[in-house]
């Protein structure tokens, strides 16, 4: 780390779910966090769209802060992030990932509003606070973490990565290809 | 402790190829939220979980190794990934508290 860099770690660390909704009438996706004990579930309108809900999951929302100077950069306009596995050569975030070497990894921070129609995602203090957080102990290893936000993807909903979210986490692997065509023959009732 | 000699001692079984790096500390847990906001960077994480969301947390976090309790195997794609990442994946038939057991005997 060079002199004069922050020093991060996660403060404001609070529990609850991220309930994903989707509008139907123009395909849109939007997603907020909720402390609630249990994951609302409403339909509403707002504006043009029609929200219905899509899923939720337990999840973990913080912000940085420094230990060196005691600034604190808010993280509550990012819902997750995902390791990409983007190679569009159309997107920036899948050319970015492309042209990574070894030991280097592309999260993409994903904000609330896949649209991005008002303008927001995560800001870029966040963004680079997360670059530094991710990085700060890295030392001398071969590794090397990029943090992008997800107004950078061509388009967030058809993105390929995995999403760091307690959901999924349940469904059951089959451990050899035989056993997953016997399930996938018990699903369909023995056609392939 | 380096992560061969950790696996060695515990009886630990190896799933792929790692980085042989120092280990720190351990952590665990079974909500990759939970892993993303409490590991520590060079620990030992103890889970029951094979999703490939898991090794995301676990390489972001930078955790030396993720031992799979109760002889739970991934799939092809997770240890690939883990592959990639440097990180050993093990199992073992140990459930999640007598391997915590363990690892408090070998100095953890």
């Amino acid at each position: 780390m060079s002199e004069g860099a922050h020093r991060w770690f996660m403060t404001n660390i609070r529990d609850g779910y991220l309930v994903v909704e989707g509008c139907p009438e123009c395909g849109a996706r939007s997603s907020f966090f909720s402390t609630e004990h249990v994951p609302p579930v409403d339909e509403y309108h707002d504006g043009g769209h029609f929200w219905i809900y899509l899923g939720s999951s337990q999840a973990t929302k913080f912000d940085l802060k420094c230990g060196d100077c005691g600034k604190t950069v808010d993280l509550c306009d990012m819902n997750g992030l995902m390791l990409s596995a983007c190679r569009d050569p159309g997107c920036a975030v899948g050319e970015l990932v492309r042209r990574q070497g070894p030991g280097s990894w592309v999260y993409v921070a994903l904000c609330p509003d896949s649209t991005h129609a008002g303008g927001r995602c995560v800001s870029n203090e966040g963004i680079e606070a997360l670059n530094e957080y991710f990085n700060q102990d890295l030392g001398a290893m071969d590794r090397r973490v990029v943090v992008v936000p997800c107004r950078q993807c061509d388009s967030i909903d058809r993105c390929r990565g995995t999403v760091i979210a307690d959901v999924g986490l349940t469904d059951l692997y089959a451990e050899t290809p035989e056993e997953d065509r016997r399930r996938a023959k018990g699903r369909t009732g023995g056609k392939e | 402790m380096k992560v061969s000699e950790l696996a060695q001692k515990a009886g630990l079984k190896a799933i792929n190829e790692f980085r042989d790096r120092e280990v720190e500390s351990v952590y665990i847990s079974d909500m990759v939220s939970d892993i993303l906001t409490a590991a520590k960077a060079g620990s030992v994480l103890i889970t029951l979980q094979t999703h490939k969301s898991l090794i995301a947390a676990a390489n972001l976090v930078n955790v030396a190794m993720v031992v799979i309790a109760k002889n739970r195997k991934p799939a092809d794609d997770v240890v690939e990934l883990a592959t990639r990442a440097g990180i050993g994946l093990f199992n073992s038939d140990l459930d999640t508290w007598a391997l915590a057991k363990k690892l408090a005997q070998l100095g953890f």
